[in-house]
């Protein structure tokens, strides 16, 4: 045995025995220093030793289905506990809407909570990406558009029209999660969403409400669900320092599998010039590749062989590193936690990167034994420069370097520009096909936010049943947003610039009086009454200018041509609240809530809505007592919530005036046709499921089933442009969405030094768009488009939602594909392929532990969604595609029929088709060819950690109590794909109108990464 | 506590009908109408053979092949009418019946009307009775037959120019005629503006109902038309803007390289030793750089033009125009940095002249009035004159107006009145007559770069005679497209109005059917 120096506060040795009710030695039990990662297991007989720093530790012992235990150490160094069986270890308190804590046990609908540490030892630079796979009911699509990125979340199904983002509430404040802008068909950048501002070290939990009864008392935004985040906060512990340090390296993935026999060039021979390369760069209709050397558009010489790495060798490994300093601590009146940390990505493309500065700081203070006040603010500093340019070719590197000619060296590119004149050097016979290279060394698209998410709560407790808490919360955010279209660019020899700032608000003020007490023996209710007013305000100033007088002088006002745009857009809600739940013993629970909301964006004859819930849950394990069950729920709800207008100012027709030509003012009014008449939509919602506990709480099964529909949505439905609108505003949508989660958890080993926790989540989603319009005349909303723009997205009418729209091939009576006089098949109708939206999906995750080290992985999956595919579409036109081998030579002879002119009779088709002009008509005829089945598994992520020794830190010149260090991987294998030459998830954009096109976006990545975390001593 | 939500709601950015003036409209659908860029430069200029290219984009109109975007391109008059139109429409709606703007409403009739023509002769069946009325309920306007359209267009142009009122206010918003300095001259020229539309949607009409032709011609020109240059119809682009849809076509770099104008034109002006040769048409100086120099004009002296044959490429195969028969070779590299432009021999038209921020574009001109006088006159309508005199006025007038371009491209009264004396009108025959007008007509709308009414009159008459492309893979057969493709959003938009449209079209919605006038 080791000294001991307990007056002074040294480590000391604590022992004892962990027994179960029956007193028996309990294997494996955890043993833990609250306020610390420190701990250790019993041995086979249900002994442990740890060594604790103080007489002030307390030890937390827990065993799976037994009832958690918190023992002050004290002066003693023996310590037995015996652990009771029973509820009171699931009676996991979880905080459900409107910040108000409930018992898991008797919540009468689904909630799942997840814990910090699987969102920051794998880090995603949008922390959201680490919830993929690991909650059932949650889809999210990370976009592909480089660090930050905007990510597309969906909470069972599609639950509007508009998509929906679920509603992000952070301690208890609902932030803002606008995306900044994503690309659609004619390009852009993916400039980030909300969420992605948030440093995942900060986050203790993230607990997503995913029903309407859940989220009802949140209104509107949350008919798509909410998630709360939980920010980490300082214990009454004494003071503790904390280091996270993560070091990852993407590297781009090339998913390309294309033709390498035949080279660059078109009609079947190679260019045999500079001017003839120039017109061919992205076009592999050459000859047969011999090595021959020939000129390149630069009127360099190189090999005609083929270039399989242009991908890997253009996109650079990027490194992520993130340092996190954290100190918390307290005493018996204040607590605080503060943390700041720093992100330095860098993006798979060498001019991207994002560099993210946080500061969180988290106060709570006892003021009087009744009034507790706690104040959180979160501060971020964000700086964004060259978030890629995607789809569309113009600025968008990604582009060009996926399609270069199969002979091409992407080398012959750089650096893009002539060093004298500073024009871009083309490389293809489209202007707007921007040098890969020019886009690194030229292209500038820089934002940079400052945001402070604030708010302060205070919470007066009357009596121990009796609570007033009032709060407000503030979420101010100022974005600039610089970009340029460099001087020398192809299609705009003297550039232009775009500079903008704005300013987003949202303030939150609400009050809640709560009553939680027992009025009779065994029966307990829980009732609030609240209020809340909520104002939304936006606010921005644009100037854009183009022709540059003086080359590279990025200034508005070295421009020759100038424009200005200012924005401003406001919304208010007031709403009042309750919420009441009678609990019987634990086993019978009964709540209801209800929120009556008043819209500024709706008509003032019909601005205000009332929505209930109610909801049940019966414990009948406790009645039923079965054998190995140690834990048996059934729960049922019903819920409404209310939508609002998706925008300000939609009910009225304006004018307004645009820059003046030729001395007087143009004016113009909005293409979407406004509604007088608006009223809220409604969301009903019933959900009903149960959730078991078997063999000591070592298997777990958790089942939901739902079905949810909106009516009388606001959304904006398409018009022909020839009505003198090309859209309106109708109040008419309806969506469904039905659908169960299962959520299957295990300890399949415990041991005393092995444990081995898995948990299975699948979600099967069944999506209806039930009306557009009312009236059934518009039977497609179309949505967004790819840019080949032979297909879309569109909401057709009885389908699931976001289905992708494509031309068929075109047949005759018989069944025989028709032809047409130019040899190419016809092009059919345009039909829905099948939704962008998977249906079945969810993951599997494996944690092992072992001593000090553990493994973890994680694969999830994705089934039932289609892709519409540019890159496919391109490899065709382009010839690049292994498909386009087929008659390469000869020429091709496409196996149908042509129709007499008259249309009635018909014969074999003879006409032979040169390949070039046989597939670049083909793949623009039918677009069908482009569509893909997007199911996937993947192997998501791989941990592996270990914790070092604790006797390493047991001496007193070791600053550090423990250490921690991980290796993680994410993205490491796709198990199972139908996609070729691309990932099944890639996409653009993360907006819905997007959902399932993909093209020119940035490869997928594999992350390799270290994380180290250290917690100095006290 | 919500007794502010309806100010909250009401957008601080903008007007409501109470504030608004509908003059603001006029400069906003007079641009849209006009100011076309790639709408008419990548099918009707090379099509109708006054410009030829090299470059794949230029492939939908230069050999009839599917680009990238053609749907867009195919689609963009349909599109444009109906923005413009929507613009027009509301205009329309809020000067009627408000003395204020009653000569705002008649030229917005009139402009409606026009826009209306150019929809329909580049597609046809198109809706116009139950267009623009969303707000009224209908949301999926059916497709008027052309025949119908002309008949109401005609009336309507007939109405509202007969109501213009020369002694009331010319309203504030128009561009057209801002450089007239009293609000008389503007109603006047506006008057003869409505007389000389009714005068070319009439002649719209010779092959399928040549009566109504000749009733509203020989009303138009009792109306009173254009009589001098003086009242070209023309916007020029705002230069603080570069709003001049051609210059910024011509800012894209390949565009400027490889756009030039086709040999039929060239040869067309160079073989009657024309004057607007040297006016509009100039060789670059030598090599890759000077070729690509926006800035530096080129040498038009007439001997040197050389138009580029359509329908060829540079893509090393059988179509690349180094292997044609009259290639003339590289233009050389002006150094040894420098490299060969292999286009840089062949004519294009002039950066002084079309190249500008604030480039003319022209609406409807006194040189088109007169040769369809001419014809008329030559058909036997009662048309005051011979034909003779008004086409050599037509001529005169076309030379003489492109000083109205640029002051470098200007040509002397004197030498436009030489040049017409020695070239008369061919009297020999009706079809000869028929054939040097509307040449003539091809050849000012051209060098106007109004390659729309280029195309619609060229369908209307047969002239100028142009030999098809024929390229691989072209989609039209190797004919010259005669109509444009619909928007090809109406056939989800406005099916069932959409897909009625295209059941009257003989052989369906194709850049080969044929409008109803165009037989």
């Amino acid at each position: 045995a080791r000294e001991m120096h307990p007056a002074f506060g040294k480590d000391r040795e604590i022992s004892g025995k962990v027994t179960d009710e029956k007193g028996t030695g309990l294997a494996g039990a955890t043993i833990s220093i609250k306020g610390t990662t420190r701990g250790t297991n019993t041995d086979a007989d249900g002994n442990y030793r740890i060594t604790v720093p103080n007489d002030a530790a307390t030890l937390v012992f827990s065993y799976i289905g037994y009832v958690k235990q918190e023992v002050a150490v004290g002066s003693r160094t023996v310590i037995n506990i015996q652990m009771a069986l029973g509820e009171g270890a699931l009676q996991e308190v979880v905080v459900t809407a409107l910040g108000i804590e409930k018992d898991t046990r008797t919540l009468g609908y689904s909630v799942t909570s997840i814990d910090a540490s699987a969102l920051n030892q794998a880090r995603e630079s949008n922390v959201i990406n680490s919830l993929q796979g690991r909650v059932a009911g949650l889809n999210i699509s990370p976009g592909s558009g480089g660090p930050g990125s905007s990510s597309r979340i969906n909470l069972r199904g599609v639950s509007n029209f508009k998509g929906g983002s679920p509603l992000f509430v952070i301690n208890g404040v609902p932030m803002d999660n606008t995306t900044r802008g994503t690309a659609g068909e004619w390009g852009g950048s993916d400039n980030g969403d909300g969420i992605s501002n948030i440093n995942p070290d900060d986050i203790e939990s993230m607990t997503v409400l995913k029903g309407a009864t859940a989220s009802a008392l949140y209104g509107t935004r949350a008919t798509n669900g909410v998630i709360l985040v939980t920010t980490k906060s300082g214990k009454n512990a004494g003071l503790s320092v904390e280091y996270n340090g993560n070091l990852q390296f993407d590297k781009v993935i090339n998913f390309t599998d294309f033709q390498y026999v035949y080279g660059q060039g078109q009609q079947g021979v190679r260019p045999a010039d500079a001017t003839s390369a120039r017109n061919s760069g992205v076009y592999s209709w050459g000859e047969k590749m011999d090595g021959a050397m020939y000129t390149q558009f630069d009127g360099k010489q190189y090999a005609y062989s083929p270039v399989k790495d242009n991908i890997q060798q253009f996109y650079q490994t990027a490194p992520t590193f993130t340092n996190t300093v954290s100190a918390s601590g307290g005493n018996e009146k204040t607590s605080f936690r503060l943390s700041m940390s720093s992100m330095d990505a860098s993006g798979v493309m060498r001019n991207n990167t994002v560099k993210r500065k946080t500061i969180n700081l988290n106060v709570t203070q006892k003021v009087t034994s009744k009034l507790d006040v706690t104040l959180m603010a979160n501060y971020i500093d964000q700086q964004d420069k060259n978030r890629p340019m995607m789809s569309d070719a113009p600025l968008n590197a990604n582009y060009g370097i996926t399609l270069l000619a199969s002979s091409f060296n992407q080398l012959a590119l750089k650096p893009g520009y002539d060093p004298i004149t500073g024009a871009e050097m083309t490389f293809s016979d489209d202007s707007y096909k921007t040098n890969p290279w020019f886009v690194v060394n030229q292209y500038k698209n820089q934002q940079d936010r400052k945001r402070l998410i604030s708010a302060i709560t205070g919470k007066y407790q009357f009596t121990d049943w009796l609570y007033l808490q009032g709060r407000a919360g503030y979420d101010v955010i100022n974005d600039g947003a610089f970009s340029i279209t460099p001087w020398g660019t192809a299609y705009q020899a003297l550039g232009s610039m775009n500079r903008a700032r704005s300013q987003t608000t949202e303030l939150n003020v609400d009050g809640l009086l709560g009553l939680n007490r027992d009025i009779a023996q065994d029966l307990n209710l829980n009732v609030a009454i609240g209020g809340n007013l909520r104002k939304n305000r936006l606010e921005s100033v644009g100037i854009s200018g183009s022709n540059f007088s003086i080359p590279y002088l990025y200034t508005i006002s070295n421009t020759l041509s100038r424009s200005q745009s200012y924005g401003y857009n406001e919304r208010q809600v007031q709403s009042g609240y309750y919420t009441a739940e009678f609990d019987y013993k634990h086993i019978l629970s009964l709540a209801t809530t209800g929120r009556y909301d008043v819209y500024s964006t709706l008509p003032s004859a019909n601005r205000g809505i009332f929505a209930p819930s109610v909801s049940a849950s019966f414990v009948f394990s406790e009645l039923l007592k079965p054998n190995a069950m140690n834990f048996g729920k059934i729960r049922a709800s019903y819920a409404q919530t209310s939508g609002e207008a998706f925008d300000a100012y939609l009910t009225t027709q304006y004018y307004s005036l645009g820059n003046t030509y030729n001395g007087l003012p143009q004016g113009g009014f909005s293409s979407q046709m406004p509604n007088s008449n608006l009223k809220p939509y409604r969301m009903k919602e019933f959900e009903a499921g149960f959730e078991t506990k078997f063999f000591n709480n070592r298997l777990g099964l958790d089942v939901a089933y739902f079905n949810r529909k909106t009516e009388g949505e606001i959304v904006s439905g398409p018009l022909s442009i020839t009505t003198g609108f090309t859209s309106r505003v109708l109040n008419l949508g309806s969506t469904k969405n039905a659908g169960v989660e299962v959520l299957l958890t295990g300890t399949p080993v415990k041991t005393r030094n092995f444990t081995w926790d898995a948990s299975f989540n699948v979600t099967y989603v069944k999506n209806t768009i039930v009306d557009i319009d009312g009236a059934g005349n518009t039977k497609i909303l179309t949505l967004g488009t790819y840019r080949p723009l032979n297909g879309n997205v569109a909401h057709v009418k009885g389908m699931s939602a976001a289905q992708i729209m494509a031309y068929d091939f075109k047949y005759d009576a018989a069944g025989k594909m028709i032809i047409g006089s130019d040899g190419i098949p016809v092009r059919g109708d345009l039909k829905p392929m099948g939704s962008a939206i998977p249906n079945l999906y969810g993951g599997l995750n494996n944690s092992f532990s072992y001593k000090n080290f553990s493994f973890s992985f994680l694969i999830d999956y994705k089934f039932g969604a289609k892709v519409l595919s540019a890159t496919n579409h391109y490899s065709y036109v382009d010839g690049l595609n292994k498909a386009t081998l087929v008659g390469r030579e000869t020429g091709v002879v496409a196996n149908g029929v042509v129709l007499s002119a008259d249309g009635t009779s018909s014969t074999a088709n003879t006409k032979n088709v040169i390949a070039q002009d046989y597939y670049r008509g083909l793949i623009t005829n039918v677009s069908k060819l482009s569509v893909f089945n997007a199911d996937f598994i993947k192997l998501r992520q791989v941990v592996i950690g270990y914790r070092l020794p604790s006797r390493w830190f047991s001496n007193s010149k070791v600053p550090f109590e423990s250490v921690t260090l991980s290796a993680v991987g994410r993205n490491l294998l796709v198990l199972m794909k139908h996609t070729d030459n691309f990932d099944p998830e890639a996409g653009f954009s993360s907006n819905i109108n997007y959902a399932g096109t993909e093209g020119a976006q940035l490869p997928s990545t594999r992350t390799f990464g270290f994380t180290l975390n250290a917690k100095f001593k006290k | 506590c919500t007794d502010k939500f309806d100010e909250i709601n009401t957008d601080p950015n903008q007007a409501t009908e109470q504030q608004w003036d509908p003059n603001f409209f006029l400069p906003n659908a007079q641009n849209n109408y006009v100011n076309l860029g790639y709408d008419q430069m990548l099918y009707q200029g090379p099509m109708l053979q006054v410009l030829a290219s090299t470059f794949t984009y230029y492939g939908n109109g230069d050999k009839y092949v599917n680009t990238q975007n053609s749907t867009s391109y195919q689609g963009a008059i349909f599109n444009r009418t109906y923005s413009t139109g929507t613009t027009l429409a509301e205009m329309i709606r809020l000067s009627k019946d408000k003395p204020q703007y009653a000569n705002l409403y008649q030229i917005g009739r009139i402009l409606q009307a026009m826009n209306v023509l150019r929809g329909t002769d580049t597609y046809g069946d198109i809706p116009y009775t139950q267009a623009f009325q969303a707000k009224a309920g209908t949301t999926a306007p059916k497709y008027d037959t052309q025949q119908s359209i002309y008949t109401a267009l005609l009336k309507e142009i007939d109405e509202a120019t007969a109501a213009l009122d020369v002694n009331q206010a010319a309203p504030t918003g128009d561009m057209i005629y801002s450089r007239l300095s009293s609000s008389t001259a503007k109603m006047t020229a506006w008057k003869k503006f409505g007389y000389s539309l009714m005068l070319r949607t009439a002649m719209r009409l010779i092959k399928v109902d040549a009566a109504t032709a000749k009733t509203y011609a020989e009303k138009a020109i009792a109306g009173g038309v254009f009589t001098s240059n003086d009242d070209n119809a023309y916007i020029q682009a705002d230069a603080n803007y570069a709003a001049s849809g051609i210059y910024n076509v011509y800012q894209v770099t390949d565009d400027y390289r490889e756009l030039r104008f086709a040999k039929t034109f060239i040869d067309a002006l160079k073989s009657t030793s024309d004057p607007r040769l040297s006016a509009v048409a100039e060789v670059p100086q030598t090599g890759a750089a000077n070729n690509a120099n926006k800035t530096l004009s080129g040498d038009n002296t007439a001997a040197s033009q050389l138009g580029l044959p359509n329908g060829y490429d540079l893509a090393s195969g059988a179509t690349d125009i180094r292997k044609s028969a009259g290639y003339p070779g590289p233009s050389p590299a002006a150094n040894d940095k420098d490299s060969d432009a292999p286009l840089g021999k062949y004519s294009r038209p002039r950066i002084s002249v079309y190249l500008k921020k604030n480039g003319t574009m022209m609406v409807l001109s006194y040189a088109e009035v007169e040769f369809l006088l001419a014809e008329a006159k030559v058909r036997g309508w009662n048309v005051s004159g011979t034909a003779a005199d008004h086409y050599k006025n037509g001529i005169v007038a076309a030379m003489t107006s492109l000083i109205q371009l640029d002051a470098s491209a200007e040509i002397k009264a004197e030498a436009a009145q030489t040049w017409a004396a020695a070239h008369p009108l061919d009297v020999t025959s009706t079809d000869a007559s028929l054939k040097a007008i509307n040449t003539q007509f091809w050849l000012a709308t051209g060098t106007m770069f109004n390659f729309i009414e280029a195309w619609s009159n060229w369908r209307r008459t047969g002239y100028p005679v142009l030999t098809p492309i024929n390229y691989p893979g072209n989609v039209t057969g190797s004919t010259i497209p005669r109509r444009m493709i619909y928007l090809s959003t109406e056939i989800s938009t406005n099916p069932t109005s959409y897909t009625e449209a295209v059941n009257r079209l003989s052989g369906g919605d194709l850049l080969t059917s044929r409008v109803w006038w165009d037989k």
